[in-house]
This record gives structure tokens, sequence and C-alpha cells, in this order.
């Protein structure tokens, strides 16, 4: 195996792994949003039980975010835009690694 | 102010005295306008329609140009029709009775959170503690705040009622 070959090698799999890493959407803790109403947006767009919708809308509350959602950056996007639309202050990040 | 479940499940009764219902309407016009007219750099804007991407300005710039439109076009359709709603036609009218199925509430719960969102940035609600100096800037948008609050959480104590 040539040195050239090995580095067209690597590149690949860093692209590979690159493509792979997901991505996240954060909603952010703002003073403005009834915790009541936060939990019924994750409740009624995302499905999550009353008790996980309720430990995220916490989680926003006392550490000012909380990952809501995992996965690739398409539905990230989606979900932000969603967010958005119900009035909360949400992100889309790279999973950190 | 009285928030009421229908009959059935689905949906709510919102029962509004007069006064309260022009307020409303008159709220909603204001942000309507606020979504139609308001300059890039409002702040209320802003908190409208957040920085999806505050660490990558090439993205944050692609996200809104791909969803600012559909973003305000909901939250539009949402004011205009809590406004058209409480349009009260004459001041002797009573009170006003409006019935919401689950859709329709929903338009009323995001155009509470817009307008909370926008009298807030006005008023400067930044932190959960009061601020004294703040508290006494504008007690008339305070007042709109926390009453849109009141409705907000009246109708969720309905909607998505917590059980025992």
């Amino acid at each position: 195996m040539t040195p050239s070959t090995l580095e067209q090698h690597d590149t690949e799999l860093r692209e590979r792994v690159a493509a792979d890493v997901p991505w996240q959407t954060i909603v952010w803790d703002d003073p403005v949003n009834l915790m009541t109403y936060v939990t019924y947006v994750f409740r009624s767009y995302f499905g999550f039980p009353r008790k996980k919708a309720e430990r995220l809308m916490m989680q926003v509350h006392t550490e000012g975010r909380a990952i809501v959602a995992s996965g690739n950056r398409e539905q990230m996007e989606h979900h932000v835009q969603a967010m958005h639309g119900y009035g909360l202050q949400a992100t889309v990040a790279r999973a950190e690694t | 102010m009285i928030v009421a479940g229908l009959g059935g499940g689905e949906g709510i009764r919102i029962v509004l005295e007069t006064e309260e219902a022009m307020l409303l309407s008159e709220l909603a016009d204001q942000v309507d306008s606020v979504l139609l007219l308001g300059e890039a750099d409002d702040p209320a804007l802003g908190r409208l329609l957040p920085n999806a991407y505050p660490e990558d300005l090439e993205a944050s710039e692609e996200f809104t140009r791909y969803t600012r439109d559909s973003l305000v076009d909901g939250k539009r359709q949402a004011a205009q029709s809590v406004r058209d709603a409480t349009a009260v036609d004459h001041v002797d009218a009573g009170v006003v009775q409006i019935e919401l199925d689950q859709a329709q509430a929903w338009g009323w719960l995001t155009f509470l959170t817009d307008l909370r969102l926008i009298l807030a940035e006005r008023v400067g609600v930044d932190d959960d503690e009061g601020d004294a100096d703040v508290e006494t800037r504008d007690d008339y948008l305070r007042a709109a705040y926390e009453w849109a609050g009141f409705v907000q959480g009246s109708m969720l104590e309905v909607l998505d009622p917590i059980k025992p």
C-alpha cells in the first residue's frame, strides 16, 4: 500500500464518520414561556410521555438548555423550525463527540 | 375571562368581556404588524424568529432563507385568526364567546406566546427576577404581558389538565 492510497482511505473514513455524527435540537431557556406551555409543546409535537416532557422542560428551566432530539441535520432543522413556530428558542448543533 | 372545555373533550370555549376582546383584537393586530412591517434589526422579531445556528453564520443565513417566510406566514395567520375572532362590532355587546377546536386552540397558544415575546422585549423582561426600574417602565405593556400569560395558562389548564 502506497502512502497515497493510505491517505485516500483515511479521508474517506473521516468523511464517513463526519456524516454519521448526529445532530441535535437544543431548546434554550427563556423567561417568557410558561412551563406548562413548554411541556405541552414537547408532548404534542414530539409525542413524549408527560414524565419525559416535564423532565426536559425542567432541564431547560434549571440548566438553561436541553437536547430534545438527535438525528440527521435535515430532521433537526425541521424540528427547530417547528420549535420557532411555537415560539421556543431552539438551535441546531452538531453532537459533541 | 373564562376558559372551559367543550362537551366531547376536543376543544375549548373562551368567554371574554367586551373590553378584553377588544384589547386582544388590538394586540393581535399589532403582532401582525410587527411581523409584516418589523425592521430586520427589531429585537422583538429576533425573539419570534431566533437564530438556529448562533455559531455558524452561513448555516444561519441559509436556515433563515428556507424557513422565514413560512414561519412568518404561520405566525401572521395565528394573529389574524385571533384578531378576527375577537373583533367586536359594537361596544355594548356584553360578553364574547369563542369556541376553538384543537387546531384553532394551538393558533391561540402560539399567538399568545408571540405576543408575550414581543411585550417582554418591549418592557425588558430578561430574567426571572423582577427589576424595579423595569416594572415601572411601562405598566400597560406589563399588564398586557401578565394578562396574556393568564389567558394562556387558563387555556392550558383545560387543554392539558394535570392529573393527580
